[in-house]
């Protein structure tokens, strides 16, 4: 058996307080394919055993919308060797946590787990990858429970359905254009068969990465995971992997909602380049001049001395392949929603024309640091952005050294990306208005 | 007390378990040695002026945090609901040394977190910006200015936010949960509305900041990247100048939970999903030495994804993305709440569920297994918040303030170990109370009758979203309208005549009538027919291909139904039902009921007569009638099921109207029973067949 062993190179020259900080990580690829990442921390008896499936919404068939983060329900509901309904009580009846989430990008399973039940994570997290259960009541009973989730999620929250209606309007070849609940309509077509199909397509190891952070002894788990893993046979069946790239928008897209809200809100959405390419970290800098902290840009100006919003920020919504950056307003009483979309324009505008000053340029960096660092606080944390840096960069370091990403970017940087990617033709804005002002629907009458 | 070293031990654990053996995939790997927890080092001392401090040094990452709680007896705001919370607020909007803009750049350019309260401040940034932290933090405390004009800011974005919180139902049954379990005279039941921010003062604000943020009600505690050797002459540094003040003291009556169960019910318009809270008042404090005990029966109870109110809502049933309950212990007064989002339609299932759930808990002692899984939980979930140094500091923070044993967090995983079976049963007898809760639903008001039963007085108490009592707006009837002209009227839109000889004469003609329908029911076809013969004859029948699913009949004096689950004989209350029920025409030859009429409600959009219709036994039934044709809509009655276990709610809808030999019948009927539904579609109506006597055997 070949193990291929990364022993990491340490990356000399970094600031001196990330040096004193540095997670330590092994990672090797089994025989079948699945790539495992430990980091070792004895400080708390306790070990995060996560597994993260680079399958997520954008690998759907667009007809069958939903799949990926139906299995996130559906693969606790047990295995050939875990009765129904039993895998949420063996760890959480062992002193576990568990949970599990799904993106346009990937789905991510965890358990945290007290040390001494280290083995049974990861006979649960085999048991998940080899077989689990499909059948006819498992998928009838989460297809209602999803339904709540859709309910709860969009349907009965104000401005729920920001993200749904953003992305639909934004991507119409790409498949971020449906959000990873996707279609209940497709997930009660759906057979048997399909979902089978589709776990035996994604859930193979070679589409796996085993990230475990914690309270551990090495050699042991080492062979634990071969034990579990190693004999799981690798995947045949090809995966769609979505090629296609988003045409450029040749002029703004424009709607108005009708929903139940009672404040007027805006919410715009401007095509940005995917996660990890040099222009994404002047992207989501210029997101942080506009937004993080009340001393930023949209805080001080809109929400504070102009008192337009009651709420506004702008995020960047990072993506493996090109996403967006949105920003979002909700107006103070009595303003009108043009009045606060043309306040935010107003501030994108002077990031375009006037170069930010240094020392707003250092308080940029001083905020990376300290977010850089405090993401690290928490090993099941750790655990997933080794994952994530390995699975989306092919890089798990990045987890010391992504600071110097940031640290590349330049003043002329940001106004430059400001200019490139915050057009009004790259964009959708959306305003969510009061039921009581559809005027359409009372003439209908 | 005996301190383990956890970092050896867990090093020690695994040993030599390692074998070259097969894998066997159905045993569950056993664990290792349970791991020794160990409760982190906290180091405390005293200022002068009263300022209690902790330390707890962790020193994996380079950041330190410091955090202010202030402990007194709660106060009430009065007609001014909100203002200490805007006092918290204008702490972050500049002091005498620093204006606001000043401070949030201050406080952006180290990248701190700097979070404001009404009960204290937390700030946190990297180590080496600590000195500068503390600069700003002591500042606020000590030299706060708070100007009319953030005042009016605050206000306008409270009242803004206040907006937003109408459309949200959590929000909503939050209020209404505070002001039904607390009382509107009591601290926790106070409610922010547009009324008591409008009366806020500066004055007010400036005099609670002067009164309650003072050393000798505070408590610090410093975690993270620091020693106390260091952290000790800081603090003093900053916080020595601080002055002590008299603080006052506060005593409130314990409200009490009510004496029976109530339904208070929130309408939101376009509601999709009822918020549910079933919850009221219990007489908790931290210090009571049931609080461990009470908190493993809650787990078992809804404590997470395991328990018993999740496996059964959302895993049984998939009526919710997640139902759970809680026990929470308080100085003043504690609470239980269990909650869910439930779809529209299977709210009173769902309430329903609850109840057996609260109830199952009294009555039953709870399994072995369950009360060790749930043990595990708590010992496992423990070992997981000491994983953040702030828990080590709450822990010491909470044994002052609540006035616990020395040793009870040192103590408190032996003592969850030592709860039996029979505590969990006692802790439930104590603390679960299904007859003595607020049931507050938050939902679409087509859903509220249906929950009236849950309430010992069988009504459902309407309120608004912050928690006043609320008229459900019926619109009147109007001039002239009575239950008796509804009736009518509904008779002549049916069969084209009015109540009288020459309809009489119609309807003699028909001896006998039979209807045949066509429903799916989870994706299965089935037949149902319905025969009537003159005078009261009746028969059901639902079919699925030939093989018979159900038959109700009524032979004019014996009522039976029959079944795939076996036979049975009405008697009763239910054969004198079927007696009235079985007259054909009933609605015409029927003189037996009693209707009231209540009001106009829309029904799917049009106006319609709400009646309320009670037969000679007391049942009850709502009947809706379209204002506009007159005819009927919509029917809802409670009914006793002993196969479902207790009390369900069926609701018909009437629709699509089409004429037959000049009478008028529904072509589409809608029927739901508890969260089951069935749409039938009418194929044929025919009159005189010679329907058989036997039919109706």
């Amino acid at each position: 058996m070949r193990k291929i062993l990364m022993s990491v190179a340490l990356c000399a020259g970094i600031m001196s307080v990330q040096a004193q900080n540095k997670i330590e990580f092994e990672q090797y690829k089994l025989k079948n394919g699945m790539n495992v990442i430990l980091h070792e921390d004895h400080s708390t008896p306790i070990v995060a055993v996560t597994v993260l499936y680079h399958v997520g919404s954008k690998n759907e068939n667009p007809e069958r919308t939903g799949f990926a983060h139906f299995f996130e329900h559906l693969l606790f509901e047990g295995s050939e060797n875990i009765g129904r309904g039993e895998y949420m009580k063996l760890v959480q009846s062992n002193g576990g946590i568990l949970n599990a989430n799904t993106s346009f990008d990937r789905t991510f399973y965890f358990e945290i787990l007290p040390s001494n039940q280290l083995e049974l994570g990861l006979w649960l997290e085999s048991e998940r990858l080899l077989h689990a259960k499909i059948d006819e009541t498992g998928v009838e009973t989460q297809r209602e429970v999803v339904k709540e989730e859709y309910r709860q999620r969009y349907d009965n929250q104000p401005y729920g359905t920001f993200l749904p209606q953003m992305f639909k309007r934004a991507f119409v070849e790409h498949p971020y254009q449906w959000m990873p609940i996707g279609s209940l309509e497709h997930l009660n077509q759906a057979k048997i068969e399909e979902f089978r199909d589709f776990y035996k397509t994604y859930y193979v190891p070679n589409n796996a990465t085993l990230s475990i952070a914690g309270d551990f002894n090495k050699p042991q788990l080492k062979k634990w995971i071969e034990t579990y893993f190693g004999s799981i046979p690798k995947g045949t069946r090809e995966m769609n992997r979505p090629t296609i790239v988003e045409p450029i928008k040749k002029e703004e897209v424009r709607d108005v909602i009708y929903d139940n809200v009672q404040l007027p809100a805006v919410m715009m959405g401007y095509h940005t380049p995917a996660q990890g390419t040099p222009d994404s970290y002047a992207v989501s800098m210029l997101a942080q001049i506009l937004s993080q902290g009340k001393s930023s840009r949209l805080q001080k100006s809109i929400v504070d001395e102009q008192q337009k919003a009651l709420f506004v920020g702008a995020f960047p919504f990072p993506t493996e392949d090109p996403g967006m950056a949105l920003m979002f307003g909700i107006t103070n009483m009595g303003v009108s929603i043009d009045d606060l979309e043309a306040a935010m324009d107003k501030e994108v505008e002077k990031v375009q024309t006037e170069l930010i000053s240094d020392e707003e340029f250092q308080k940029l960096k001083n905020q990376i640091e300290n977010d850089m660092i405090s993401q690290n606080s928490k090993i099941e944390g750790i655990a997933e952005s080794l994952a994530d840096y390995a699975v989306y960069y092919g890089d798990a370091n990045l987890i010391n050294t992504e600071i110097e990403r940031y640290m590349k970017v330049t003043k002329e940087d940001i106004k430059r990306v400001a200019n490139e990617y915050f057009r009004k033709d790259n964009r959708v804005v959306l305003h969510y208005l009061p039921k009581s002002e559809d005027k359409s629907a009372t003439e209908e009458k | 007390m005996k301190k383990i070293l956890s970092i050896l031990s867990a090093a020690l654990i695994i040993t030599s378990v390692v074998s070259a053996q097969k894998l066997d995939r159905s045993k569950r790997p056993a664990p290792g040695a349970a791991p020794e927890i160990k409760l982190g080092e906290i180091q405390s001392f005293t200022l002068e002026n009263g300022l209690k401090v902790f330390v707890v040094e962790n020193h994996k990452l380079p950041k330190v945090a410091f955090s202010l709680s202030l402990d007194f007896d709660p106060i009430m705001e009065g007609d001014m609901v909100g203002y200490t919370s805007m006092a918290g607020e204008l702490l972050s909007r500049g002091t005498k040394n620093r204006t606001k803009d000043e401070f949030n750049q201050q406080i952006d350019f180290i990248g701190a977190d700097f979070y404001p309260s009404a009960n204290g401040i937390y700030a946190g940034a990297l180590k080496k910006h600590q000195e500068k932290l503390l600069d700003i933090m002591s500042d606020v405390l000590m030299n706060a200015d708070f100007k009319q004009e953030e005042l009016d800011k605050i206000k306008k974005q409270t009242l803004s936010g206040l907006q937003t919180s109408k459309d949200n139902p959590d929000e909503i049954a939050s209020n209404v949960r505070s002001v039904l379990v607390y009382g509107k005279n009591h601290p926790y039941g106070e409610i922010t509305t547009e009324e008591t921010v409008e009366a806020i003062t500066l004055e007010k604000c400036k005099e609670y900041y002067k009164t309650y943020f003072k050393p000798n009600v505070a408590y610090m505690a410093v975690v993270g990247d620091i020693t106390l050797a260091e952290a000790k002459p800081l603090i003093e540094k900053y916080f020595a100048k601080w002055e002590k003040g008299e603080v006052p003291t506060n005593k409130y009556r314990t409200p009490l939970a009510p004496k029976e169960t109530k339904v208070a019910f929130v309408h939101k318009e376009g509601s999709t999903q009822s918020v549910i809270n079933i919850t009221y008042p219990i007489n908790l404090k931290q210090n009571n030495p049931d609080v461990i005990k009470a908190k493993v029966m809650n787990s078992i109870l809804g404590g997470g994804s395991t328990a018993r109110l999740f496996m059964n809502l959302r895993e049984g049933h998939g009526y919710t993305y997640g139902a759970y309950s809680s026990i929470y212990p308080d100085e003043l007064v504690g609470s239980f709440k269990a909650s869910a989002k439930v779809r529209n339609e299977v709210t009173d299932s769902a309430i329903f569920e609850f109840n057996n759930e609260l109830k199952r808990m009294i009555t039953e002692n709870v399994t072995a297994e369950e009360l060790e899984g749930v043990k595990n939980y708590m010992t496992g979930t423990f070992a997981y918040t000491l994983q953040d140094p702030q828990t080590i500091a709450r822990f010491a923070i909470n044994t002052v303030k609540y006035n616990l044993p020395k040793d009870y967090y040192a103590n408190y995983l032996k003592n969850v170990a030592a709860v039996t079976i029979e505590d969990v049963k006692a802790m439930a007898e104590k603390y679960i109370k299904p007859d003595n809760a607020h049931i507050i639903i938050v939902g679409d008001k087509s859903v509220a009758e249906s929950t009236a039963r849950f309430s010992a007085g069988e009504k459902v108490d309407f309120y608004d979203t912050y928690g006043n009592d609320y008229v459900e707006a019926l619109k009147p009837a109007g001039e002239g309208v009575t239950a008796q002209t509804v009736l009518d009227k509904a008779i002549l839109a049916k069969y084209g005549l009015p109540k009288g000889k020459a309809l009489d004469k119609k309807l003699g003609k028909i001896k006998d009538l039979t209807v045949k329908m066509n429903a799916s029911i989870q994706g299965q076809s089935i037949s149902v027919t319905r025969y009537q013969k003159a005078p009261n004859k009746f028969a059901m029948v639902m079919a699925m291909g030939t093989m018979v699913v159900q038959k109700q009949t009524f032979n004019g004096t014996e009522g039976k139904v029959s079944g795939m689950q076996g036979n049975k004989t009405l008697e009763g209350e239910e054969l004198e039902d079927m007696k009235l029920s079985s007259v054909m025409f009933d609605d015409v030859k029927d003189t037996k009921h009693t209707f009231t009429l209540l009001g106009i409600e829309p029904i799917d959009g049009k106006d319609a007569y709400k009646m309320e219709k009670v037969s000679p036994t007391g049942n009850k039934e709502t009947e809706w009638y379209d204002v506009e044709s007159g005819l009927p809509v919509k029917a809802m009655q409670v009914k006793e099921s002993e196969e479902m276990g207790g009390s369900m709610v069926i609701t018909s809808t009437f629709s699509d109207y089409k004429e037959v030999n000049g009478i008028k019948f529904a072509h589409k009927i809608g029927q739901s029973f508890g969260p089951q539904a069935l749409d039938m579609e009418v194929l044929s109506v025919e009159f005189n067949t010679k329907v058989s006597d036997d039919t109706f055997e």
